[in-house]
């Protein structure tokens, strides 16, 4: 679950309001300097590395474009000896009032890209961590290398690899052809399906591992009471299991949705012209269109979005960590 | 015998169940299935036999976990396998619940083989060792769980919750999770839970095992009362005889697979029928001798520890000279300070130890010949003789019906 941890960071970044309580029972104590130093390293790290480049985004979100180096207009200005602060709202209107809903649609889409994937991990993920959780510790050590190994290679060398695979003379149509089962290819790279199938592969590992971790701590006795109890098999799995692995499930949920929802280079490299995600509306407004304020604003306006289940999966949490 | 003061003649105390053979008799005051000390055969006869198990097997890969047991249990009664880790008894009440197929045999569950039936097609419910209460459940959910899966109307199913929370005492409780329990509160749960489908036959697996030694004591007859009020036919695994001989009608004592003996509480350790069941229930003296005589009315057996013969008053079907074993209960060793005037069944040694247990002393005496015997005295000195103390030397004898002559 250390990976869980990592997003606890982003929750904890400073500067949004309504921090925490302090946890109740843990007795208030005293901070030696040594221990400061040692908080100081990772708070420094996400300062430099995600605060200040966030509050840039954020203050460029308010200015408007304009032809110059750095490509936008100033917030702050001086005239007269008087400061003025200027913060235009219209990129953010824009986005939402945009006569065509690109940016509102490409959001959608890209909920609907992400959640889908999320899904479909899970149900293909959950027999994985099954296995993994049931099989004896030397088969254990070969599935988890078998599931771990593929991201030693370059993430991108395997997109490409499965344009090979999906492409319309690639592995799946020839074979499929030779065997007789189709005459003609079959479309696949370049639509929907293969961004699905470019998203679930990458990210099964992030659902796998979270969901392994909640199998390993499942007591086996609530299945057989639940069996004991009348429940057939399937309700067994939604008695007894589901609600065992439920920090599992949303924690895999959450480690896949979250980069899925602004992933850039699998459904640029996958999909087709037509399925435009936001990480594409991003790259063309950064670099094709060079509006970096109104980039800035659809990138903050996703922040927001991801933040949403974030924070409802640390109440969550919270809440479930109460009851232990 | 008659000069000789018998100081623990009033003491018949088993040390398997010294505290509780007070509730034991009460218990069986109210349960009149069976007479102490005696074969309820007739009794049982009368009776429907609930459960009937046949030639069930059970292999693993490496071991027999079960071993062609047959096992007949009758209605209304609490009957208990006792045995150690690994005898087996775990492994045959899961086989009865569904959770391990057997390799070979029969369950037949109120005349209907359940063999091939999935667990939850089975009309019976278990109690688990751990209670398996659904944490994520408040106590009225978890009770109400098995009534839901038969899709009961609502209401019914809120009655008979109602009157399951009645039974066990937990009516004000029913809001919490089971963190926010004591473990017997959690055992009652568990309980009511596993009551509520109205079960034909309830196990028990340990059902003891994850309470404190105090607590233990207490929820013995707890759970046997409620059991009784409901009348369910209840199988309990237990490793422990003390709570086998409390809560049991019929114990079956298992070893290796297989039952060794099967019997009431005070059978089983009045009458053990080999020497693993004797050993296995309270504590025993146990001697190698060898059969001198043997005629209906008496048996005489040369003890080599002993100066005198054992006496027996019944006969031994072995032939004169072949090996024997006489197995002599501590509580029925009287010790006196005087020699006792008969030619048979006593022996002189040296106090060579007292535990001193409270109600109770356990006095190690050493015979001449180093072995050592174990008698339990009460620690009241009722005849004012004055109880034995250390290096005392004591005179050591027994009533020839507490000799009990095992051949295997």
């Amino acid at each position: 679950m250390a990976v869980v941890n990592v997003g606890s960071y982003t929750m904890k970044r400073p500067g949004s309001k309504g921090h925490r309580p302090p946890p109740r029972f843990v007795p208030e104590k005293k901070i030696s300097w040594r221990e400061r130093a040692i908080i100081f390293v990772p708070y420094l790290w996400m300062i430099l590395f995600f605060l200040i480049p966030f509050l840039i985004i954020f203050k460029i979100s308010f200015s408007i474009t304009e032809i110059s180096i750095p490509p936008y207009s100033p917030i702050i200005t001086f005239e007269d000896g008087a400061m003025q602060i200027i913060l235009h709202l219209e990129n953010y209107t824009n986005i939402f009032t945009d006569p065509d809903g690109t940016y509102l649609r490409s959001y959608l889409k890209s909920i609907h890209v992400a959640a889908f994937s999320t899904f479909l991990c899970l149900i293909i993920g959950y027999p994985i961590a099954w296995a993994l959780a049931t099989s004896k510790s030397a088969t254990r050590n070969i599935l988890f290398i078998l599931i771990i190994m593929p991201s030693w290679t370059s993430f991108v060398v395997r997109i490409y690899a499965w344009m090979t695979i999906l492409k319309r003379d690639g592995l799946i149509n020839d074979i499929l052809m030779t065997i007789g089962v189709i005459d003609h290819p079959i479309h696949m790279l370049q639509t929907d399906f293969a961004v699905y199938v470019g998203i679930v592969y990458c990210y099964l590992p992030y659902m796998v591992l979270p969901l392994f971790s909640a199998l390993m701590k499942v007591d086996y006795s609530l299945i057989e009471a639940a069996q004991d109890l009348g429940c057939k098999p399937v309700k067994t799995f939604f008695n007894a299991l589901v609600p065992q692995t439920k920090s599992g499930i949303i924690a895999g949920a959450m480690l896949v949705f979250i980069p899925a929802i602004g992933e850039y280079v699998i459904p640029e490299l996958l999909g087709g012209k037509d399925s435009i995600l936001i990480g594409r509306i991003l790259w063309q407004e950064f670099f094709n269109n060079r509006d970096w304020p109104l980039a800035s604003a659809v990138a903050i306006t996703m922040l927001t979005i991801m933040a949403i289940p974030i924070i409802w999966f640390f109440k969550n949490q919270r809440k479930q960590g109460a009851h232990v | 015998m008659e000069n000789v003061t018998p100081l623990n003649a009033t003491a018949a105390s088993a040390s398997a169940s010294v505290k509780n053979n007070e509730a034991l008799q009460a218990k069986q005051s109210h349960r009149p299935g069976e007479l102490p000390g005696k074969k309820a055969s007739p009794q049982e006869q009368n009776k429907k036999p609930i459960l009937q198990i046949k030639g069930l097997t059970k292999n693993f890969t490496n071991f027999t976990a079960v071993n062609n047991v047959d096992l007949t249990i009758y209605e209304g009664e609490i009957f208990a396998l006792l045995g150690s880790s690994g005898s087996g008894k775990s492994t045959l009440l899961r086989m009865l619940a569904g959770f391990e197929h057997p390799s070979a045999g029969h369950i037949i569950l109120d005349g209907e083989d359940i063999v091939d039936l999935p667990p939850y097609k089975r009309t019976l419910n278990m109690m688990f060792q751990s209670y398996a209460l659904f944490p994520y459940m408040t106590v009225r959910q978890n009770i109400a769980f098995g009534l839901k899966q038969e899709r009961l109307p609502r209401d019914v199913i809120n009655e008979r919750v109602d009157k399951m929370l009645k039974l066990v005492h937990m009516e004000e409780y029913v809001d919490r999770k089971p963190y926010q329990l004591s473990g017997g509160q959690r055992q009652r749960v568990a309980l009511a839970r596993s009551l509520a489908k109205e079960p034909r036959l309830l196990l028990l697996d340990e059902p003891m095992g994850a309470l404190d030694k105090k607590l233990r004591e207490q929820m013995r007859l707890e759970l046997v009362d409620i059991i009784n009020s409901v009348g369910v036919t209840c199988l309990m695994v237990t490793h422990d005889q003390e709570e086998a001989m409390t809560m049991a009608d019929r114990i079956a004592i298992m070893d290796r697979g297989e039952f060794v003996q099967i019997g009431g509480p005070r059978e089983i350790y009045e009458n053990p029928n080999c020497k693993f069941s004797a050993e296995f229930i309270g504590s025993v003296n146990m001697f190698e001798c060898a059969l001198t005589t043997s005629s209906p009315k008496r048996s005489l057996i040369q003890c080599n520890d002993f100066p005198c013969p054992i006496e027996l008053q019944h006969d031994i079907d072995i032939a004169d000279g072949m090996p024997v074993s006489i197995a002599l209960r501590p509580e029925k060793v009287y010790i006196s300070h005087e020699q006792p005037e008969e030619e048979t069944n006593w022996c002189v040694g040296i106090v060579e130890n007292i535990a001193y247990l409270g109600d109770i002393s356990i006095y190690y005496v050493r015979l001449p010949s180093g072995r050592i015997i174990t008698s339990t005295l009460p620690n009241v000195d009722r005849f004012k003789v004055g109880l034995p103390t250390w290096d005392d030397q004591v005179y050591l004898s027994w009533d020839p019906e507490s000799c009990i002559a095992l051949t295997f």
